[in-house]
């Protein structure tokens, strides 16, 4: 390639694949790479707790999105998913189990089985009776879930210790924030690279025309299955890594609301893109926080009654919102903003745009 | 001869769409399939790309029965189809709907996708390299990365033709290509079928109304009309035959006054 010239024209069909193609770009993610890194020398632990959160919520939004956003398969389910991972987990360290080397595989494993069973359905139902089946799933999961509660000792939940590696114990907020950060980016990787190969090709040829994907000799029924499984092995070990950075589990984290909001993250944030579920996992997580503050600051007696139907009035209008206005989500208006900037002193876009 | 069709009848709860239906097709033959709306044409191909089961017979191409074989194992056979309504990946661009055609001659699988190493990167780029011969082929470079759904219709019906050619199949399966296209849209057309016939030498079956197109381009034509073959041979003694006319027009004013008298 180029060795001396500006890198603007790509001189292969490696450099057209490539993720991060202009040296604008490589910079941005550079930057964004350093702040990552240095945040935990400047920010308080709540904001790193924030950024955790939102990095969690990525993960879970990522495998979602791969399922839903890619291969087209609407599912209710995710809180299910993840309360598989989650109770996997809490019932191995219960029995003694509490190696994560022992953990994370048979919880990898829970949620290819599950997966593959929730995904029988979506070989016959389409749409809103698959999301049904979905969402019968979840009433499994969560049942089992807390039979296994009461029959550990009328406890609340189960108490899952950090992990341990040999004599490392990993906890503390800066370290979750960089393992959290570090695994959502990784996450962010696989879904991209998907993208750009051959198994997220046909998947989201199934989601566009099934008949036609058959045609060109897709496997329908193969991959709608490897869609679920993948969607699920994510979404489980996400649960488990939620296990062990709150430290505790039970059924109340898991409810069918935790699933609503995985799906408002993939709509707000612009279906079927990796980027959109990043930013709709960021704002779905801190729009509670920004809605506390709210409240609190318009009336401070009142923030305690307000706050619960201000938090889930705001997220249907928001759904319905983007829905009906910015139908790309937060990726359609990032894209309006780089356009203008590009632009930028011109208002119109040529009228054969070379993408 | 490359695809038989043999007394294929197909039955959907008492109507017959197709009854007894044979024909054969040779080597790097263009043959058109014609006859009136609800003729079965559409119904023969789905009996062909694996979407209907024939209730009898069987249709077998380079000695497989594809009548057998649902979709994705008919495409492995080497049979790619061109939908009626073009039928591409909206969301997608021109580039991938492209390399959707190449699937089947890529290995990689989600666990290799998912790192893009090793086969998935390298086919990737090779896979990428036999897309733009495509592209070329079929002069749509100016849309490589748009998305299909912002193109004009003519233009989509083209992807669609380059989604099949980038199968590269030794059977294609045609479902009126011509339909919504202007003139000079279908001078294209007639170019690149001529083209795909002469320099890839792929054998196709053909569905069309423009019986100027067909006049003109195929070799032989087969007619259906209510699920049965009423004639089959080279263009312009199928196309005079009187039965053929009848079949499209109806009886002539005349002779139907005089028949019950």
């Amino acid at each position: 390639m180029a060795a001396l010239g500006g890198g603007y024209f790509k001189t292969s069909y490696e450099a057209d694949l490539a993720l991060v193609d202009t040296r604008l770009r490589r910079v941005a993610l550079g930057a964004l790479v350093v702040a990552l890194l240095v945040l935990p020398r400047f920010a308080s632990g709540f904001v790193l707790d924030l950024v955790s959160q939102a990095a969690f919520a990525a993960i879970g939004a990522l495998a979602l999105n791969v399922l839903t956003g890619l291969a087209g398969q609407i599912s209710l389910g995710h809180a299910g998913f993840l309360a598989a991972g989650a109770f996997t987990t809490a019932a191995l360290v219960e029995r003694g189990l509490v190696s994560p080397l022992v953990t994370l595989p048979a919880t990898a494993l829970v949620g290819g089985v599950l997966g593959l069973v929730v995904g029988m359905p979506s070989l016959r139902l389409k749409g809103l009776y698959l999301a049904l089946g979905t969402l019968a799933m979840h009433h499994v999961v969560l049942y089992a879930a807390g039979e296994m509660q009461a029959r550990a000792g009328g406890n609340t939940g189960f108490t899952i210790p950090p992990p341990r590696l040999g004599g490392l114990v990993f906890r503390g907020t800066v370290a979750w924030y960089y393992a959290l950060v570090v695994l959502a980016a990784l996450v962010l990787l696989l879904v991209v690279n998907l993208q750009r190969s051959r198994a997220g090709r046909a998947w989201m040829a199934i989601r566009d025309r099934d008949v036609a994907a058959a045609s060109v000799g897709i496997d329908v029924a193969r991959y709608k299955l490897s869609a679920f499984v993948w969607s699920s092995v994510v979404t489980a070990l996400a649960g488990a890594l939620f296990a062990y950075h709150r430290g505790f589990v039970s059924v109340e984290a898991f409810g069918f609301f935790v699933a609503v909001e995985y799906i408002a993250m993939i709509i707000i944030g612009g279906l079927g893109s990796a980027l959109g579920a990043v930013l709709g996992a960021a704002f779905v997580t801190l729009l509670p926080y920004v809605i506390d503050a709210l409240v609190a600051g318009v009336s401070p007696d009142a923030a305690q009654y307000y706050v619960f139907p201000a938090k889930f009035g705001a997220f249907g209008l928001l759904m319905a919102l983007f829905l009906l206005f910015e139908p790309l989500g937060l990726v359609g208006i990032w894209r309006r903003v780089r356009n203008w900037f590009a632009l930028w002193p011109f208002r119109h876009r040529p009228l054969r745009a070379s993408s | 001869m490359v695809l038989s069709v043999d007394e294929v009848t197909l039955e959907f709860a008492g109507l017959r769409a197709l009854s007894g239906v044979s024909f054969a097709v040779e080597q790097g033959s263009l043959t058109a399939l014609v006859g009136p709306n609800g003729a079965g044409k559409t119904s023969l191909l789905n009996c062909m790309g694996g979407f209907y089961t024939p209730t009898r017979g069987r249709v077998t191409f380079e000695g497989a029965a594809i009548s057998e074989l649902p979709p994705h194992r008919v495409a492995a056979a080497g049979v790619a189809r061109i939908f009626q309504f073009v039928e591409l990946f909206r969301h997608m661009t021109v580039l991938d709907n492209i390399l959707l055609g190449r699937h089947r001659h890529m290995r990689a699988g989600v666990l290799a996708g998912s790192l893009f190493w090793g086969v998935s990167r390298r086919e990737e780029t090779r896979e990428r390299r036999r897309a733009e011969e495509v592209i070329e082929f079929l002069e749509l470079e100016r849309s490589r990365k748009e998305p299909v759904a912002s193109l004009p219709f003519g233009v989509q019906k083209l992807v669609g033709v380059g989604r099949a050619l980038a199968m590269e199949p030794r059977l294609l399966l045609l479902d009126e290509p011509s339909t919504g296209m202007n003139r000079e849209e279908k001078e294209n057309l007639a170019r690149f079928l001529l083209r795909i016939k002469h320099e890839l030498g792929t054998t196709m079956l053909w569905i069309e109304h423009d019986m100027e197109l067909v006049g003109d381009l195929a070799e032989r034509v087969v007619v259906l009309d209510f699920g049965q073959k009423i004639a089959e041979g080279p263009p312009d003694t199928v196309l005079r035959d009187p039965r053929v006319a009848e079949a499209y027009l109806g009886r002539a004013w005349d002779a139907q006054k005089g028949a019950p008298s």
